[in-house]
This record gives C-alpha cells, structure tokens and sequence, in this order.
C-alpha cells in the first residue's frame, strides 16, 4: 500500500509539476514568445544559403 | 434584424485587447474562465504533442533548415489563438475540433513531403508512391488510389504558411517578380513560381498533375513550375483541365475525357491500377461530407449560426479539396463538428452580445488576416454566415459501384474538378458569382455582404461594378474590403479591418461592441 | 520609300470601329458578327450572308465608366472595349461571339451584356460565349467543333437564317485564305534585307482585315502586292530586325514607334497579327470542314492558355523558328498592361529565348493606347536596339 500510495504520490508531484509549468508556458504564451526570438535566425541562415535560382 | 444573447455573461476577459501589445506575439493567452481555458490548455497540449511528434523525425529538422516556409510552422499555435479569440463554449470547441485537425493533417502532409523529398528524408520507394498535386486542385483523380498518395506540395509553402505568418509570401513574391513576372497578377500563383525559381519546393514524387485551377494566373503559372519539374527533376507532368463554363451541359464530357487521361497517366507512372472499390467508398465519403456541410449551412440559417468564420472555411477547404473522401478519419470529425453545432444551436449560444448584422462573406480572403471574421463578430456583432470558399458543390455523387455508375463518375470526377473551391465562383459566367450571392443572401437571411476584394483577381474586379449596383437595388449592404491576398505590404491588416470600421460607423452609424479591438497592434505580429 | 497607293486608305479604315465596309455590307444586308479573341475560327463568322469584325476601340483615351464596372486591375484592352460599348460604339453589330478564354474579356462581355450595352433596339441580338479548348488533343479538338456548332453556327442559323452548312463554310474559308495568302505574300516582302514594306504599313494592311468585311479588302490588296513587286525599297539598312511577339496588339501606332527608333519588326506573332492568324487553312475532302477548321485552329493556336506542355515548350520553339526564318536580330515580348496570361508567357518566353536560344529580347508591357506612354517605350526600345547594335559590332553571336 505505501508502496502504491508513495508512487501515486510521485505521480501526482509529477502531474502538478508538469501541469504548472506547462499552464505557466501556455497561459503567458511563453511558447510563442521564444519561437518567436529563434526566427529571425532562421531567416538569416536561409538568406545565406545557395541556391539554384533560375526559372 | 438584431439577435440579443439572453443573459449574455462571458467569463473571462471581455475587451480582447488586452492580449495585444504590438509585439511579434500575444502578450498573454486568454483567459476564458476556468472551464474553457482548460479546456483550451488541453487543446494547446494536443498541438503541441502533433508538432513533437513532427519534429521528432530528423528529416523533419533537415527541413526547417533547407525550407524558407518552413520557418513559419513555428507560429502554429499563435494561429490556433487567432481564430479562438473570444469563444466560448461550444463555438470554441468547434473551432478546436475543426482546426486541431486541420494542423493534424497539415503537419501529416508535411511529414509525408519531407520522408519522399530528396533533399531530406529520401524514401525512394515510397517517393515512387507520390503524385504531385496542385495547390487548389481537387484530389477527385485520386479516390480510386488508396495505396498512391496524393501529395498538395503547395498547401504548405503558401496557402497555409500564409494562415501562420503575414509575411511567409513576400520573398517568393519578390524572386518572381525579379524574375520578370509583374506585380499585378494574383499573388498566389505568383508566390508558387516564386518558390520553384527559389528552389524551395521539396522535389519528390513518380509525377504530378496540374489543373488550370482558379484563374488564368494559376493556369500559366503551371508552365514555370513544370518546365523545371519535368527538364531538372524528371518528374512527369500532366495538365489535367477544368472546363472554364463548367456549369454548361456541352463541356461535361471533354471534362471526364480528360479526367480518364489523368487517371491513366497516374496509373503508368505510379504502376499502381485503379480501384473501384476504394473509389466508391471515398464517393460515399465526399457525400457525407456534403450533406454535414449543407447541414451547418442550415444551422448557419438560423439566427444561432455555430460552424462559421475562418475555421469554417479552412476546415472545407481542407476536407472538399485536399481530403476529397479519401481519408476516412474525416467523417468522425464532420459527425463530432455537427454535433457540437447542433448543441450550440439549441443551446442559443452566441459569440457576442448581439448579432447586429448577418453577412456573407464573398470574394476570396486574404490568408494572413482571415481571422478577421472572428473578429467582425466581437468588435461588431456583424457575423459571418458563410463564405464564397464553402458555398461549393450541392450534388450527391453516385456512390455504388454499378457499370453505370462506373462511366459516370468520372464526370462525377470532373464536375468535382471543375467545382473546387474558387474556381466554382471565379469562373463559369457571372450568374455563379453574382446572382447566386444574392439567392445565398436570400437562403441565409443575410442582410450584409463584405466583399473581399482580391485587387489582383480579375476575376471578381471584372465584377466590381455590377456588385455595387445589384446590391444597390437590393438593400443589401455591401462592404467593399481590399486586399492583395498574401501580400502585407499593399493592404496591412489595420488598413483592411479600417475599410469595415468605417462603413460600420460612417454608413451604419454604429458603435463598436468591443471598441479595444477596433484598431489592434498586430502590423509587427506573426 | 515610296508610299503605297491604298495606305491611307487602310488606315482611315482604322480610324472608326464602324468603318465604311462595315457599313457598306451592312447595306448590303450582311449580318455582322462580333468577335472579341483569336480562339474563335474566324471563318465560321464568315459563313453564309454574315461577316466578321474583331472589336477594337481606336482613339481610346479615357476609360472611367469602364473602370468602374471592371477596376483598374484588367487589361486594357477589355476596358476599352467595355468603355466604347456603354459609348454606343458598336451598336452596328449584330451579334458577339467570345470565348471564355481569358477572364478579362469574358468579364467584358459579361458587362456588355448585363448593361445591355449592345445591340440597342435590334431584337435579334443576342450574346454567345464558348469553351475553347485548353490542350492542344483529340479531346480538345471534339469539344472545339461541339462548342463551334451549339455557340456559333446553330445561333447565327437560328436567329439569322445564315447558311451554315458544309459548303458554305468552305466557301467561307476560301474567301478567308484569299485573303490570308495576300497578306502571306505581302508579309514575305520583309523577310529580304532590303525590304519593300514596313512593318507599321504591314500590320495597317493586317489589322484591316480583321476590322472590315474581307470580301471589299480583296481587290486592294490585290492591287498592294502588285505595287510591292516594283517598289524600291529604302536604301538605308535598318538598325537591327525585331520580332514582336506578345498579347494583342490594335494599336499600329506601336509598330510604328518601334521603326521609329531604327528598328524593323520584321514579323508580327502577336494578336491581330498575321502570325499565325493569317495563315491559310487548307482544306481536304477527307473530313468535314468544320472539323478541319476547329483542328488547325486549335493546333496552331499561339495563345498562350494552351496549357499543356508540348504547348508551353512549342510557342517558344516556334518564335526561334520565326526569327530564323525572318533573319531577326532580337526579339520584343509585349503584353498589354494587366494582361495575366501573357505576364507569365512573356517571362517565361523572354528568358528561354534569351538562355536557350541566344537572343537578345526586350521585355515590355504597354498601355492599350501607346501614345499615353510613348516616352518611355521609346526609350526602352532605343536602349535595345543600341544593345543589338553594339552586339553586332563586335561581333558577338546572337
């Protein structure tokens, strides 16, 4: 039982956690916040990169 | 006629324009109460488990890193929020059925393009399986394929990476017209040959059909893309027509004669054989489809229309054209939508306080600011019935296999064909674009008409004036919106939600319901 | 060089859409029929007692009303149209026929018909619009002469009692190839390097034939070619040959800029041009006419919404072809402004003939009236004809 009751335990530390963070990344919109900031990085690379350009 | 929400109480936040602060992003998710805003974290932990999956593929990271357009997949989330802005209950369940799917299918799509693209994951044999197809083609030619895959190359690059970000299409658009071709032809097919002189579109597939689609710019811009698909790649090409007078009896069989070329050509190169069966079943499919469409038409009708907007549209977008009955996890959603829909319409739920106008809207929408119709709803109360893109084929296809049957689908195919989204309206005399508008008017109850106007679609501006004068005569009114499609740069987003500000409160006189949204930070936005 | 005898003459037909053969076979009893695009078979408006006119508006200058109705976003050409139908221009007519060939003239003549703006106080006028076909194929070619037979022929006998039968198509296309072989003939005086015709003087005498009933043409220009025989061309040498290739041109004012500057436009492969437009259609007893007509239409046909690829690759090939048979030296692509098939055809084809077939090209788009924008095309055009000059002096291939 304790066995059970400490994974449950675990499992609800676990869930709450990820719960947490994860509403705290969705509801502050942290997710689309740090996408954003790699972006412009991206752009930059395919800018620089050589390509066949003829019609 | 104005409809009031009985003991109308959003919980949450009620002016929306507290989410916005110029940024390139929201400056915080919505907060909906404690019931929908789980409810919409759940659906934000379900995208966000599809774009895990997607990247947890390398190939799919080589082609973050080789695709331009790829880049704006990461917006895909900020998306979703676009088009739940302000809902509620049921209607917000509806757009996350709708949508969540969508993005599932996309990101399948996508996963699909990168494992036979050569450049990335280069599945050779599976690559062998794969037919090109065009943008706002129908897929009609292959529900008798159930092991060759149909692969909408361009739905990614323009049509759906515009949903995500305003300015996906500007540098395509720009390497055309350093190319030479002029700024003044439709956006969309100059964007696509903007990607193929770019090198940007994933090479794979046995061959690829074409369809002189949605206008005469989409036809020639098929030329450029298969001049290098056949001479560089060695990709086959078949130009698959739809007749232009498609609702005329004498162009049906040319149509199904070309279709059965198409077929034939698809099975030579595939070596794959057509099968009847398979063929049927996904018959069966699109008539389901059709008839849960016209049902939320119906619901629509009423004065608690439920399925509308922007998701309303895309969803049938996506299910008409580029599922065409072939996939068979579309009906459980079309049942569950329809559901939803009929909950919500017993229920009388509303998505603001009041509808104060009911409008259809026609013309063909700009990608990057199509959520404005959801928006229409909360800063006006002017709610959005329909659009041009949905009001598409009504007629049931013949779904048992019979000889008869068999000869006649393929003008059933054809007439699929020659019905896709746009095209059916944009071409075909004016009587499927300008006198229909007002039956639909009519059917719908609608007492408003905003009018996307594509200024490169010469199509719908060859109509301008007849617009203006029918509508005229009928009492409708008619709100001219200008646009240039994907491109930003002509119309910003606020200079397109100004053109209806200004008729609501010069012509219509009226205060907005939501006045913080009314002029919004977003021309920095995704 | 001397001028020829009938030049004014031509080109005082061309001052008036309602000319004065139009009228003349008006009097005559002749029914005219309307014609706005090259994909229709010009002989079968020619059938019997009617004749044909393809639409143009001489002396556009504003376009406004048109404007109104189609925005400034469609070619030129069809809001002209549009703006001298509501005028009251071609109320000669008696009949239109169009293709739903490109979407701005079938939004045209949409607009002419829902504005009544034709046909005023004429009972019998009635409005036709067609398919035409989008590949060059058998399927293409069946569905040509179904939508000639319901869209032209069965109308123009229902509503006119005009004969359409076998032989009276037949009859129509050896009028049209007299005429056609003429203008052939004519038009071989400028592939010499001493050439006894301009190009501006050349297209005059070709536009006419589709603006005028071309049975009251015959005798002029059969009397044009005759003068050619003998007419001393000029000695000077022109500064380099050019083809022009490109969307309609109606306006002979831009041939003429183009020879203005030095240039010879040798040879015309554009819309109411002679190429292929002018070409003969021979006739077999194998077959019925009308198929025959509808075939060689359709595999000839440079428009460039034939789609398919053998198409796409084909028109390239064949204006190479042309400015190797016309001894030229560089190649004008044109498309009238807002025109969306040719904005892709021009860009494609400007760049292929220059990487693929080595020539010097010069890309434009025009206004409907040149002498709204003469300035800059001529500034243009001199630039290139410069680049060709220079190119040959030293020595550099084409």
């Amino acid at each position: 039982m304790s066995i059970l009751a400490n994974i449950f335990k675990k499992l609800l530390i676990a869930g709450g956690s990820f719960f947490a963070v994860t509403f705290v990344v969705y509801f502050f919109n942290l997710d689309m916040k740090l996408t954003s900031k790699i972006e412009p990085f991206l752009i930059k690379h395919y800018d620089t990169m050589p390509r066949e350009t003829y019609l | 006629m104005v409809v009031k929400a009985e003991n109308y109480n959003r919980p949450g936040d009620k002016e929306l324009g507290v989410l916005f602060d110029g940024g390139k992003v929201r400056k915080r998710r919505e907060w909906r109460g404690l019931k929908d805003t789980l409810y919409d974290y759940g659906r934000w932990l379900h995208i966000m488990g599809i774009l895990a999956k997607f990247i947890a593929k390398p190939r799919n990271i080589k082609a973050m890193f080789r695709y331009r357009w790829m880049a704006n997949y990461l917006a895909t989330p900020h998306m979703i929020d676009k088009f739940t802005m302000g809902l509620r209950d049921e209607p917000l369940r509806i757009v996350h059925t709708s949508m969540d799917f969508v993005v599932y299918d996309v990101a399948s799509t996508l996963d699909n393009i990168f494992r036979g693209d050569r450049r990335t994951g280069n599945d050779v044999e599976y690559s062998k399986k794969c037919v090109l197809s065009d943008e706002n083609a129908m897929t009609a030619f292959m529900m008798g394929f159930p092991t060759v895959h149909a692969i909408l190359r361009e739905v990614p690059c323009m049509f759906v990476a515009n949903l995500l970000t305003q300015y996906s299409s500007t540098h395509y658009l720009d390497v055309a017209q350093q190319a030479g071709i002029p700024g003044d032809v439709c956006p969309m097919p100059e964007a696509e040959a903007g990607t193929s002189i770019d090198d940007d579109f994933a090479v794979l597939g046995c061959c690829a059909v074409q369809v002189n689609t949605t206008c005469d710019g989409s036809l020639m811009g098929n030329g450029i893309i298969a001049k290098r698909l056949e001479r560089e790649y060695g990709i086959p090409t078949f130009q698959l027509i739809a007749p232009m007078r498609h609702r005329e009896p004498d162009v049906q069989k040319y149509a199904a004669e070309d279709m059965k070329k198409a077929i034939a050509f698809v099975e030579e190169h595939s070596g794959e054989k057509w099968d009847w069966t398979a063929y049927f079943e996904s018959a069966k499919r699109v008539n389901d489809a059709t008839r849960k469409r016209m049902a939320w038409l119906e619901i629509n009708s009423t004065p608690y229309p439920q399925f509308v907007g922007a998701p309303f549209s895309l969803y049938n977008d996506t299910n008409y054209m580029g599922n065409c009955g072939r996939s068979k996890l579309f009906p459980p959603v079309d049942a569950k939508l329809l559901k939803l829909a009929q909950q919500g319409y017993e229920a009388k739920r509303m998505m603001a306080p009041e509808y104060r106008h009911r409008c259809i809207v026609w013309g063909v929408q700009p990608q990057y600011c199509i959520d404005m119709l959801n928006w229409m709803v909360h800063c006006w109360g002017v709610v959005p019935l329909t659009d041009m893109l949905s009001m598409i084929n009504t007629k049931m296809i013949a779904e048992e296999d019979t000889p008869e049957n068999r000869d006649q689908a393929y003008y059933d195919m054809a007439w699929l064909n020659e019905n896709m989204i746009m095209r059916n309206r944009t071409h075909g005399g004016y009587k499927v674009l300008v006198n229909e508008l007002w039956e639909f008017c009519d059917m719908m109850h609608a007492d408003m008409v905003m009018m996307w106007e594509h200024m490169s679609c010469k199509a719908l501006d060859g109509m301008h004036g007849q617009f203006e004068e029918q509508a005229r005569e009928r009492g409708i009114h008619l709100v001219w919106v200008c646009h240039d499609l994907c491109d930003p740069r002509v119309y910003t987003r606020q200079a397109i939600r100004n053109q209806f500000n200004d008729y609501m409160r010069t012509v219509m006189r009226e205060e907005p319901l939501d006045p913080s949204i009314e002029t919004l930070p977003d021309e920095n936005a995704w | 060089m001397k001028d020829l005898k009938h030049l004014l003459y031509f080109e005082n037909l061309l001052l008036n859409a309602d000319n004065e053969l139009v009228e003349k076979a008006k009097e005559d009893g002749k029914i005219c029929v309307a014609f706005v695009c090259e994909n229709i078979p010009e002989p079968l408006l020619n059938v019997g007692n009617a004749f044909s006119v393809r639409l143009r508006a001489p002396r556009t200058d504003s376009m406004e009303i048109s404007t109104y109705y189609m925005t400034s976003f469609l070619c030129e050409y069809s809001r002209a149209l549009l703006e001298r139908a509501i005028e009251g221009g071609y109320n000669f007519t008696d009949c239109i026929m169009a293709p739903d060939g490109c979407t701005m003239i079938n939004r045209c003549v949409e607009n002419m018909e829902l504005l009544k703006a034709l046909g005023t106080d004429k009972d019998k006028f009635f409005y036709s619009n067609m398919e035409i076909p989008l590949k060059a194929d058998e399927n293409g070619k069946e569905l040509y002469v179904l939508q000639c037979k319901n869209h032209i022929l069965a109308p123009l006998h229902d509503t006119y009692g005009i004969d359409t039968s076998d032989a009276a198509i037949r009859k129509a296309v050896e009028e049209h190839n007299k005429v056609c072989r003429l203008i052939r003939a004519i038009g071989d005086y400028r592939k010499g390097d001493k050439p006894r015709i301009t190009g501006y003087e050349f297209h005059v005498l070709t536009l006419a034939t589709y603006v005028a009933p071309k049975y009251l043409l015959i005798d002029k220009l059969e009397e044009t070619l005759e003068e050619l025989k003998t007419r001393r061309p000029e000695k000077k040498d022109y500064r380099a040959r050019v083809v022009v290739v490109g969307s309609e041109v109606d306006d002979s004012d831009f041939i003429k800029l183009i020879e203005d500057t030095g240039a010879y436009v040798c040879a015309d492969r554009f819309c109411y041009g002679s190429i292929p437009g002018r070409d003969p259609i021979e006739l077999t007893d194998d077959e019925d006419a009308l198929t025959q007509v509808c075939s060689q239409y359709m595999y000839r046909c440079q428009c460039p919404r034939m789609m398919n690829m053998e198409k796409v690759y084909g028109r390239k090939q064949f204006v190479n072809d042309l400015a190797k048979e016309y001894n030229a030296d560089g190649i004008i692509y044109e498309q009238v402004k807002f025109c969306d098939p040719w904005a892709y055809e021009r860009t494609m084809g400007s760049t292929m003939l220059r990487d693929d077939f080595g020539y010097p090209v010069l890309s434009v788009d025009r206004p409907y009236n040149i002498n709204s924008s003469v300035g800059q095309m001529r500034t243009r055009v001199q630039a290139f004809v410069e680049s060709i000059e220079i190119k040959k002096i030293r020595g550099g291939a084409k």
